[in-house]
């Protein structure tokens, strides 16, 4: 695998892209999830079936599909000129809240009723017994939904080759056409996300076992 | 004549076809201690939560310290604050420590500075006898630690009135005693109180009255000595005897 050195600036660009664009989307993807989730449970229904046909669209298709969609018409649409990696960001941050939305409102669902409760007992608004007592128990509990939604991100930013982003999978396609040594190409770059994506989800994993709430035991 | 603290009249509470509170007027004056008993779904929780505004009755009034709560245009949560609850199972937060648990109210609704609110919620520790364990995690304690966390957490709210649902029927029996013991100790420095309980030796040396409820009505309300020896319904004297029968088991 020799002949990679030669292009091993070009695979660490195309690599840094891909690290942003998961990060960036998987955060963005968070914080608007969050939003969401609030929507979808106290937000009434009409901006709860605005959410879920947000939620059903990007759930309901194919990744590479929405991102032709966003870079050919949003653009002209907004008429700005946008380039392929913020097109390509904003619809992995827009695709990803649509998953995280269901997660976190799954993990908000099951804090909800009984720790409501108690804290509006205290006179807590319903505002801060959200911010203070079902979110953080809900953003605990859905660290390994969301360590899934990270590691599937991370691997379908492969998809930005489509809109032209050179993020890791297009360089790894350009290498391997200008110098036919396409498996051993592959082969590396596959490394590649492999290590670093094992290496995230480790540190996921230990963050979740450092803050996991231990279930409650009512008798000793 | 001691003022009233909360007060709840002609109260009914409907949940589809079942009428769990029906016309219950109730009276709680500064220093009183209340015992709420009855069979179960007789709606002594739901007496309680209406009480405490955790749940809206469909028809009757709540006032607390006069203050129609159940109009228009209150804030409940500044209500709420001043009422302080106790539930049957327990509910801590389960993310924050015994000190958290009890910090929570202080610091976010009576807005108080970290050292102030961090010194009240010691005291309420302290008089719970778990100032030892304020660092630890509800799912580190026992269910009697618990819940006399959960008691700290409403008194540390320094409420006008705690009302307390059936506070130790979730914990085995032999935790019911540190509770119980936390409870007399309220009640010796004369908190108003509103308590649901079966605890009848309890009962029998701290309440002022007892108030018997079956089928979401009050069926009788008396001293707890009229209770112990001679109930004037029916349905109170035949409760008191199982209730009685079973505590000499125990």
């Amino acid at each position: 695998m020799y002949f990679l050195m030669k292009y091993l600036p070009m695979i660490l660009r195309g690599f840094v892209l891909t690290v942003q664009v998961t990060f960036f989307g998987v955060l963005m993807g968070l914080a608007l999830g969050i939003l969401l989730a609030i929507g979808d449970l106290y937000g009434g229904r009409v901006i709860s079936t605005v959410i879920k046909l947000y939620v059903e669209f990007f759930r309901g298709s194919p990744l590479i599909v929405q991102l032709f969609i966003f870079y050919y018409s949003v653009p002209n649409l907004l008429g700005i000129l946008l380039d392929s990696f913020t097109v390509g960001l904003a619809v992995f941050a827009l695709n990803s809240a649509a998953y995280q939305k269901g997660y976190i409102k799954g993990a908000m669902e099951s804090v909800f009723e009984d720790q409501m409760t108690a804290a509006l007992s205290l006179g807590l608004t319903r505002a801060q017994a959200i911010r203070h007592v079902v979110l953080p128990q809900a953003l605990r509990i859905v660290i390994p939904a969301w360590s899934n939604e990270f590691c599937s991100l991370a691997k379908s930013t492969a998809a930005l080759l489509v809109i032209a982003v050179p993020e890791l999978t297009s360089a790894l396609k350009a290498i391997s056409s200008w110098t036919w040594r396409v498996l051993e190409t592959y082969a590396f770059g596959a490394l590649i996300y492999l290590v670093w994506i094992s290496a995230v989800m480790k540190v996921l994993d230990v963050i979740y076992n450092k803050v996991k709430i231990h279930e409650i035991e009512v008798t000793a | 004549m001691t003022k009233t603290v909360l007060e709840c009249r002609n109260l009914w509470k409907v949940y589809g076809d079942v009428v769990a509170l029906r016309d219950v007027s109730l009276e709680i004056r500064e220093g009183d201690i209340k015992l709420v008993f009855g069979p179960s779904g007789s709606g002594k929780s739901t007496l309680a939560r209406c009480l405490a505004m955790l749940t809206t009755p469909t028809k009757g009034d709540v006032f607390l310290e006069g203050e129609r709560l159940t109009g228009p245009g209150v804030d409940l949560n500044k209500a709420r604050a001043r009422i302080g609850f106790v539930f049957q199972q327990i509910w801590l937060f389960h993310h924050l420590t015994a000190m958290g648990n009890v910090e929570l109210g202080l610091r976010r609704v009576l807005k108080m500075s970290k050292a102030e609110a961090r010194e009240r919620a010691m005291r309420s520790l302290r008089e719970v006898k778990l100032e030892d364990w304020a660092g630890h995690y509800p799912a580190q304690m026992s269910g009697g630690q618990q819940q006399r966390v959960g008691i700290a957490r409403a008194l540390a709210m320094e409420p006008e009135i705690i009302i307390l649902d059936e506070p130790t029927s979730a914990l085995d029996p032999e935790l019911t005693g540190e509770v119980i013991d936390a409870l007399r100790d309220l009640a010796d420095r004369g908190t108003t109180m509103l308590v649901i309980s079966h605890e009848m030796p309890f009962a029998r040396e701290v309440a002022d009255e007892m108030i018997f409820m079956d089928e979401g009505a009050i069926v009788e309300r008396d001293a707890p000595e009229v209770f112990f020896t001679n109930p004037s319904s029916d349905r109170a004297r035949r409760f008191m005897a199982r209730l009685i029968r079973r505590t000499r088991e125990d």
